[in-house]
């Protein structure tokens, strides 16, 4: 198999006197993604991302560590060398050249002869919804149109590993869905290996095999989607994906009890003793009333309704419980019953908790 | 009325005083050359300068020296301004901006230094008594310093086109190093990970983002030599000479006669020029490409 293995992969920037931002590094990581395998790595800006993927590519040399290509040591290869592509936040495509020319410049730079190479680049181009724009100049085509030439001039030039950099970022929500439509298709279709680089949630989750959660230079944790929302190893990736029921309390003697007494639950055997965040899915979380039966073993907490929320299709309700402000999902019935100052019970299962050290 | 009016008759005293001097020696200067010339009583048009002009086998001479030196000042310099600014904007890339600042200062030297200045230090360094001939004698690499080419007051045209070249190499620097500055910094990484190395980004980027301001400057050196008096007067030979300095030499030959000869010359240059502006003009519209930059 051909992975890309980023080993014990160390970096840092010094603070300095011209710049005055803080010191920063990337601490020891390990990452292999999988031949074929659509990769994301999703954290807020600054966090080192686009540091890691500029590794992979060869544009900045790491302090320590190895970056493999399958069996081969690619640390001290050029980028020119490497046979990668990148697909940038900008499209960054050379004025001068029409689109076509754009398209197959990183076949250019490999000798094809110029007749295959813009077959291919036309070929791609169509691939990408821009059949006939292949004269045109990138200052005619919108930023979208100029956004898919880059894709193409990515693929085209049939690379070991595709790598992006927040690529969709700088387009208006309309487009970088249909842009997220055609990777996603594109990517199954070609199978090319992508490491992509987002801040957005759900373009990693929508997009992704699999996962990888970065802060302050550190790569958290690593997973599919669904294992890392569902079972997140840190409250800190639990923050990062949007859960907000993070309750901090102890567990001894079998049962869990908040800081504040307000949530007790029996927890699982073998559930280590101690100081523990108990982590609550908003999903998970429901509100009790008539039409819904609640399961014998869920674990109830009584409390009173703050505020009902709707978002993009979703109503919440912010539930006061002791100190805690709980987040749960609600049936579009019931957002019509609740209002602010109600008494309610909420209840969750015993399968939907997840407990954590930090 | 008086508020549209007003900018334009505040200029009026500067454009007067420029269209009289200008298009007035322009216009006088076309009138002598076609034989009006009331001051030897010449009243009458004719065009006896110009054929004369084109009978005259120094005329033409000059003109093939003038072609000579300007082209090969134009050129000599375009190339190593080419290669200034390429190198300048590769120091610039690869992180050192104090460096590549730096040396953009020490580059522009040349264009602080006036031109009759600038031909002295090439007397002073090419000529057979000067420096470089008695460095090169002093280590062996010729027997005695009148081994040393002739480069200097030489009917080639050597020495003009030194000066021209280590002078105008700075222009052609200066107008082609803010284009390429003008390069996306990422654009070089995007080449590189697209398979460029440095010599392809220079050929397949750098290159055709500098060549319609190369040929511009390139141009405008040209122009600028094709029609220059002080160094070719003082680093060229009697014969044969520039057309300036043979409109020069002319005009101030001590009789009246030869005036309208010597006027047809600088019409001539002036019609040349305008050619040469026109061509600048046309390529510099054909070759307006630069669109899109971010």
């Amino acid at each position: 198999m051909k992975e890309l293995r980023l080993d014990q992969i160390e970096k840092t920037y010094s603070k300095t006197a011209a710049n005055k931002t803080e010191s920063f590094g990337l601490r020891s990581i390990d990452l292999t993604i999988r031949e074929g395998e659509f990769f994301s790595l999703l954290g807020p800006s600054g966090c080192g991302k686009t540091t890691l993927l500029k590794l992979a590519a060869g544009l900045l040399e790491p302090d320590s560590g190895k970056v493999w290509y399958g069996n081969s040591d690619l640390t001290a290869t050029p980028p020119e060398a490497r046979r990668f592509s990148m697909v940038f936040q900008q499209p960054l495509l050379f004025p001068h050249m029409t689109v076509a020319d754009n398209t197959a410049f990183g076949l250019k730079m490999q000798k094809v002869g110029k007749k295959e190479r813009l077959e291919k680049a036309e070929a791609m181009l169509d691939g990408v919804g821009l059949k006939g724009f292949y004269h045109r100049f990138p200052d005619e085509l919108s930023g979208g149109q100029q956004q898919r030439v880059a894709l193409a001039r990515a693929l085209v030039a049939n690379p070991r590993v595709l790598l992006m950099d927040e690529p969709f970022s700088a387009l208006d929500p309309g487009l970088r869905e249909e842009m997220r439509e055609l990777l996603g298709r594109i990517q199954k279709e070609l199978g090319v290996t992508i490491l992509f680089v987002t801040h957005d949630r759900d373009e990693a989750f929508e997009l992704s095999d699999r996962i990888g959660i970065m802060r302050d230079g550190r790569l958290l944790q690593v997973g599919a989607g669904t294992e890392l929302y569902e079972k997140p190893v840190s409250t800190e990736i639990a923050a990062f994906l949007g859960i907000k029921n993070i309750i901090l309390g102890n567990i001894g003697e079998g049962r869990f009890v908040s800081a504040d007494g307000a949530i007790t639950m029996d927890v699982k055997n073998g559930e280590p003793e101690g100081e523990r965040f108990l982590i609550l899915r908003p999903e998970a979380l429901q509100v009790a009333d008539g039409n819904i039966q609640v399961p014998g073993d869920a674990i109830r907490i009584k409390g009173h309704v703050l505020k009902v929320k709707f978002l993009q299709g979703f109503y919440t309700a912010i539930v006061q419980a002791g100190n805690h402000e709980l987040e749960c999902q609600l049936f579009r019935g019931q957002s019509e019953q609740l209002e602010a100052g109600q008494q309610v019970e909420v209840f969750f299962s015993q399968c939907d908790v997840r407990f954590v050290m930090e | 009325m008086w508020q549209k009016s007003k900018p334009y008759l505040l200029l009026l005293p500067a454009t007067g005083t420029i269209v009289l001097l200008f298009f007035g020696g322009l216009f006088d200067g076309l009138l002598k050359s076609m034989g009006y010339f009331p001051a030897i009583g010449e009243v009458g048009f004719s065009f006896d300068a110009y054929t004369d002009l084109w009978n005259s086998s120094s005329f033409w001479s000059s003109l093939g020296l003038t072609f000579r030196v300007a082209f090969l000042s134009s050129i000599i310099s375009g190339l190593l301004g080419g290669v200034l600014a390429i190198s300048l904007f590769m120091l610039h890339n690869s992180g050192k901006n104090k460096g590549a600042g730096l040396w953009h200062r020490v580059f522009q030297l040349p264009l602080t230094i006036p031109h009759l200045v600038g031909a002295y230090v090439i007397v002073l360094l090419f000529m057979q008594s000067g420096l470089f001939s008695k460095l090169f004698a002093s280590m062996g690499l010729i027997d005695t310093i009148s081994d040393f080419p002739v480069l200097v007051n030489d009917p080639f045209g050597w020495g003009i086109i030194l000066t021209y070249a280590w002078k105008e190499a700075p222009f052609v620097s200066l107008m082609v190093y803010p284009v390429l500055m003008r390069i996306h910094g990422s654009w070089r990484d995007a080449s590189r990970v697209f398979g460029a190395n440095n010599r392809q980004f220079i050929r397949e980027i750098a290159l055709p983002v500098m060549m319609p301001s190369w040929t511009i400057a390139v141009f405008i050196v040209f122009v600028f030599t094709f029609s220059a008096f002080e160094v070719p007067f003082l680093l060229g030979v009697t014969y044969p000479n520039m057309l300036s300095v043979h409109s020069y030499q002319l005009y101030t030959s001590g009789t009246l006669a030869d005036r309208p000869e010597a006027l047809a010359i600088n019409l001539v240059l002036s019609g040349l020029t305008v050619i040469l502006g026109l061509i600048v003009y046309y390529f510099s519209k054909r070759w307006n490409v630069l669109k899109g930059w971010q």
